[in-house]
């Protein structure tokens, strides 16, 4: 298992996949932090609507706000899921995959070796994103007068849930990976579902949303923010089900691999 | 001694097309077998279906009795060259050896080693995607033998290697059998692998032509043997030799051919009579010759058709 996931961590670090995508994250968390203030400034958003307490200051201070801004790279684990999809799909694009069913025959194990590396480099992407959050985002507090520590105190509360999100997400990017092959297309699609369409059957079908995989990641993430959305799942009922989502999905295309010619 | 390599009525249907059709051949210990057929006759979809990368519809291929995907740490047996595989470009020749070690279950001292057998040592940090076509083949030869397999199966090695890498393609494979390994070296061209191998299988529209050794294809080859000789003394050799009586044909103002002589007999037959000669040239027909006749000569591309398979 060891051997297994060492040479899928040298063939994933040898491509530009992981240092792209986080550079990418972090610039857009970088962003998301600076919209934050910025929002908060002008006098609270919608992330304040269920707060019924004291007018909102110009800093964040209330706890569920504080997690709120910890949590804001949870918004963007769509980069763990395509994560996920290209450390599989880049074997098909530059036909590497000759080499690796050469050496592993067993297509289905080939998929858990993509699962186990994607579950782990996804929940690394987690912890980069977060780190990243708490030091902008603590930064930023403790030059408006707030105090970098009262963001960190929120870490175990919001890091489990988004770290496992992370990781839930880049095995799902697999299953959606090993069923469709194509690089491209497999992109596509995933941001069109995460980004348009699950927003279109949301919207319309409000019952559905916690059956979707981003309903599912919501739940997912508010691991013990004790911010329970009536409309979602709990916690972990929410990531056995974007666990299932993945898994299923790699069952599916390792099915389909099994009995794809490799020419 | 038992085969390395067993094929047993193997078939493939791509759709309504049979790339590979009743294929049976064998291949033994310790020696080289040359897997020739013109491009499109169905090589690369045998070896595919003998590695486990495309389905078989009907029949058996094994690797010393079982099935590749039923080895166990497949890469310790069995060390395959496959055209159109390709490496990711940003990938350092090493590290793409190291991967492939790691998930092999190879001691990673092998990377360095095979490099070095190949000749690759002195690139061994740079990019595969600076590589020539005829370093990639390289690294593809260094990917097969790193796990020291006793069985190799190279898909037209030869391809994009200049001529010094085809002679030492040639000393790499006769070095292999001389290991004692077996070793399957496909390609769409005799002459390419006819130094270096010592069994042939021959294929043509996905089906078995003929199965032998190279000694006894060579034997055929004297069939249609004639031996071309320039004398100006045409007439008086003409006429000894209907006095012999010995089959000739004339074929120019001063040369004719003569069929079926060896040209020791010829030598006596000319000094015993002596006639002056200024050429003897023993005209044989080429194994190439051979080939092509045996697979309709089909060698140069020809228009897709049902038939082709689209194997290649």
């Amino acid at each position: 298992m060891i051997p297994v996931l060492r040479s899928e961590w040298l063939k994933l670090r040898t491509t530009t996949i992981p240092w792209l995508l986080t550079g990418i994250a972090l610039v857009i968390t970088g962003l998301s932090i600076v919209f934050y203030f910025v929002n908060k400034g002008s006098g609270g958003g919608p992330r304040d609507q269920g707060n019924f307490g004291p007018p909102t200051p110009d800093i964040p201070h209330t706890t569920q706000q504080l997690r709120d801004l910890l949590g804001t790279g949870v918004g963007i684990y769509v980069f763990a899921l395509l994560l996920g999809v290209l450390i599989i799909t880049v074997e098909f694009r530059h036909k590497t995959v000759t080499t690796s069913f050469l050496t592993t025959p067993h297509r289905t194990r080939f998929v858990l070796g993509k699962i186990m590396i994607a579950a782990l480099t996804g929940a690394v992407l987690g912890v980069i994103v977060l780190a990243a959050t708490l030091l902008g985002g603590g930064i930023t507090l403790s030059a408006k007068g707030g105090s970098f520590s009262s963001l960190a105190r929120q870490l175990g509360a919001v890091a489990p849930g988004m770290i496992l999100v992370y990781a839930l997400m880049a095995v799902l990017g697999v299953g959606v990976g090993s069923l469709l092959t194509n690089q491209v297309a497999a992109i596509i699609v995933s941001l069109g579902w995460f980004l348009i369409l699950e927003n279109i059957i949301g919207g319309i079908w409000h019952g559905t949303v916690k059956w979707l995989p981003s309903g599912a990641a919501s739940a997912a993430s508010n691991v013990s923010t004790g911010r329970q959305n009536i409309f979602l799942f709990n916690w972990w009922q929410g990531s056995v089900l974007i666990l299932l989502y993945g898994l299923v999905f790699a069952a599916l295309g390792s099915i389909l691999l099994a009995r794809r010619d490799i020419t | 001694m038992p085969s390395a390599i067993e094929v047993h009525s193997l078939s493939k249907r791509f759709g309504a097309v049979h790339a590979v059709d009743d294929l049976s051949f064998e291949v033994a210990q310790g020696r080289v077998t040359g897997f020739l057929g013109p491009n499109g006759s169905g090589k690369t979809t045998t070896l595919r279906m003998l590695l486990g990368l495309v389905s078989i519809t009907e029949g058996t291929a094994t690797i010393g009795g079982r099935r590749y995907v039923d080895l166990d740490h497949p890469i310790r047996h069995v060390g395959a060259a496959l055209e159109a595989t390709s490496f990711h470009p940003s990938r350092r020749a090493e590290d793409h050896l190291k991967s492939v070690a790691l998930a092999g279950g190879v001691p990673l001292q092998r990377v360095q080693e095979t490099l070095e057998v190949v000749g690759l040592s002195e690139v061994a940090r740079r990019r595969v995607g600076k590589f020539s076509l005829g370093m990639r083949q390289r690294l593809q030869l260094a990917t097969a033998l790193l796990g020291d397999p006793e069985i190799l199966i190279l898909d037209e090695p030869a391809n994009g290697l200049d001529p010094q890498g085809i002679l030492w393609l040639r000393s790499f494979i006769r070095n292999q059998a001389d290991l004692g390994h077996a070793v399957l070296v496909s390609s769409h061209l005799l002459a390419e692998v006819e130094e270096t191998v010592d069994d042939i299988v021959i294929i043509s529209e996905g089906r078995l032509v003929l199965q032998s050794t190279l000694a006894d294809m060579a034997s055929r080859t004297t069939a249609g043997t004639g031996m071309r000789i320039r004398t100006p003394e045409i007439d008086r050799l003409t006429a000894a030799l209907d006095a012999v009586p010995a089959g000739w044909r004339r074929t120019g103002p001063d040369t004719l051919v003569i069929d079926g002589a060896s040209p020791e007999w010829f030598g006596h037959f000319a000094a015993e009579h002596r006639i002056v000669l200024y050429e003897l040239v023993q005209e044989k027909s080429s194994l190439e010759d051979v080939f092509l006749e045996l697979t309709n000569g089909f060698d140069t591309p020809r228009p897709i058709g049902p038939t082709d398979g689209g194997a290649a």
